[in-house]
């Protein structure tokens, strides 16, 4: 079992550029973060692509995790998604969404991922549950799969304007939540 | 609620950034002040540790076999093409105001064969001379080349290479020293002007380099540079 110190240590090698060290991590992380480009790209090739991309930057890049002040796997996962959804906004024009309900429908925590609910992930579900239940839904979408406010507009068929204000408010709700 | 208005739409904007809510404007807008606003920064890793724990529920999905090589292949560079590359990178990125800087400061002449020979050096001693080192500037590439010579770390230490630049209150991290060989380093384009004129000097760190910004640990050896 990888502990967060193991992927502290690998990090840290990885700095001083020992590639045992790269291949160590991936093996520890990269079904985690594939899932991540998988949940955001919905595309095995594309997905796989970004996911080398994402560990030749963790080769080049190691050393500026420290200062975020993140956990490396928080680190590991805001660097997937950001490439993720970079990558999914430069294909958008030619590509349509039109799956995204049964995205957002699916976004719940499947059985096998409660199984490993971490204490913070307790205490953001619980914030998520004192949203209206589709507001949840809008802020899981657009965490987990990259949609855009056009894109939860049409799927909640309100006008673009107000799905900013409430995703907006939920924002600030969830942070005001989290931060009690 | 009593934040400010300001700080709370800045907080609005990181969340945003950090869900890519913004549009192309917005976002080049943001990460403009991003650059240089500390407060930002903050806000933003803030938002991204906050939702971070949404992702525990994704499902862990095993790429392709291939994959695996495929990333260490591609890491798997051999540093002596590195000089090399640096340049060009540097050429491409249209570093026109730097080159001129440099061309004033160093006096280098830009042919189509750049001249990559080492026009500084410095030699790294520790008292004992258990630990010695020497470092060499090419300035076409803004690099220091440092190899070792006798001595390494200590077992779970590294060398952190540190510029104190000439009128300069606090050292800057130049980047972490391999264990053994040769360590090239890149030195960002503001200070590079600093390096001849500046000390340099190794620290000895946790491993990931010094956690705060500045030497924590014990200096191994400092040193000018001399024209060779």
């Amino acid at each position: 079992m990888t502990t967060i110190a193991d992927i502290e240590d690998m990090m840290a090698r990885i700095t001083l550029r020992d590639r045992d060290a790269l291949a160590s991590l991936y093996d520890a992380t990269s079904a985690k973060l594939f899932g991540v480009c998988l949940r955001v790209l919905q595309n095995r090739s594309e997905a796989e692509d970004v996911l080398h991309d994402v560990y030749v930057r963790v080769w080049q890049k190691a050393d500026t995790y420290a200062v975020t002040g993140h956990s490396p796997m928080t680190w590991l996962i805001t660097v997937t998604r950001n490439m993720s959804i970079d990558r999914l906004r430069k294909r958008r024009p030619e590509t349509g969404s039109d799956d995204a309900m049964a995205l957002v429908a699916d976004a719940g925590p499947g059985p096998e991922a409660a199984a490993i609910a971490s204490s913070e992930r307790a205490r953001i579900e619980a914030c998520m549950g004192e949203l209206e239940s589709d507001r949840a839904d809008a802020v899981r979408a657009v965490y987990l799969e990259g949609e855009t406010y056009k894109d939860l507009a049409e799927h909640f068929d309100v006008p673009l304007n107000t799905m900013r204000t409430w995703l907006r408010r939920s924002l600030m709700k969830l942070r005001d939540c989290l931060t009690r | 609620m009593s934040e400010s208005e300001d700080a709370h739409d800045d907080d609005v904007l990181a969340a945003e950034y950090v869900l890519h809510l913004l549009d192309d404007d917005e976002r080049r807008a943001f990460e403009a002040r991003l650059a240089t606003d500390r407060e930002l920064q903050v806000r933003v890793w803030s938002w991204e540790k906050r939702l971070s724990p949404l992702s525990d529920a994704i499902e862990v999905v095993a790429p392709s076999k291939t994959l695996r090589s495929r990333v260490l292949q591609s890491v798997g560079e051999p540093p002596a093409r590195r000089p090399a590359q640096a340049l060009w990178a540097w050429i491409a990125g249209g570093a026109v105001t730097a080159g001129l800087l440099l061309f004033v400061l160093f006096g280098e002449t830009f042919g189509p064969e750049p001249n990559l020979a080492v026009a500084f050096q410095a030699e790294l001693a520790s008292e004992d001379r258990a630990q010695v080192m020497v470092a060499g500037v090419i300035p076409a590439t803004h690099e220091i080349v440092i190899e070792r010579v006798t001595g390494t770390a200590p077992e779970g230490r590294v060398h952190e290479l540190w510029l104190i630049a000439e009128g300069a209150d606090a050292p800057v991290s130049l980047g972490l020293l391999e264990n053994q060989g040769i360590t090239r380093i890149r030195v960002p384009d503001d200070i590079a002007p600093g390096v001849r004129t500046g000390t340099i000097a190794v620290s000895e760190e946790p491993p990931g380099g010094s956690p705060s910004g500045a030497p924590t640990g014990p200096i191994v050896a400092a040193a000018q540079f001399s024209d060779v």
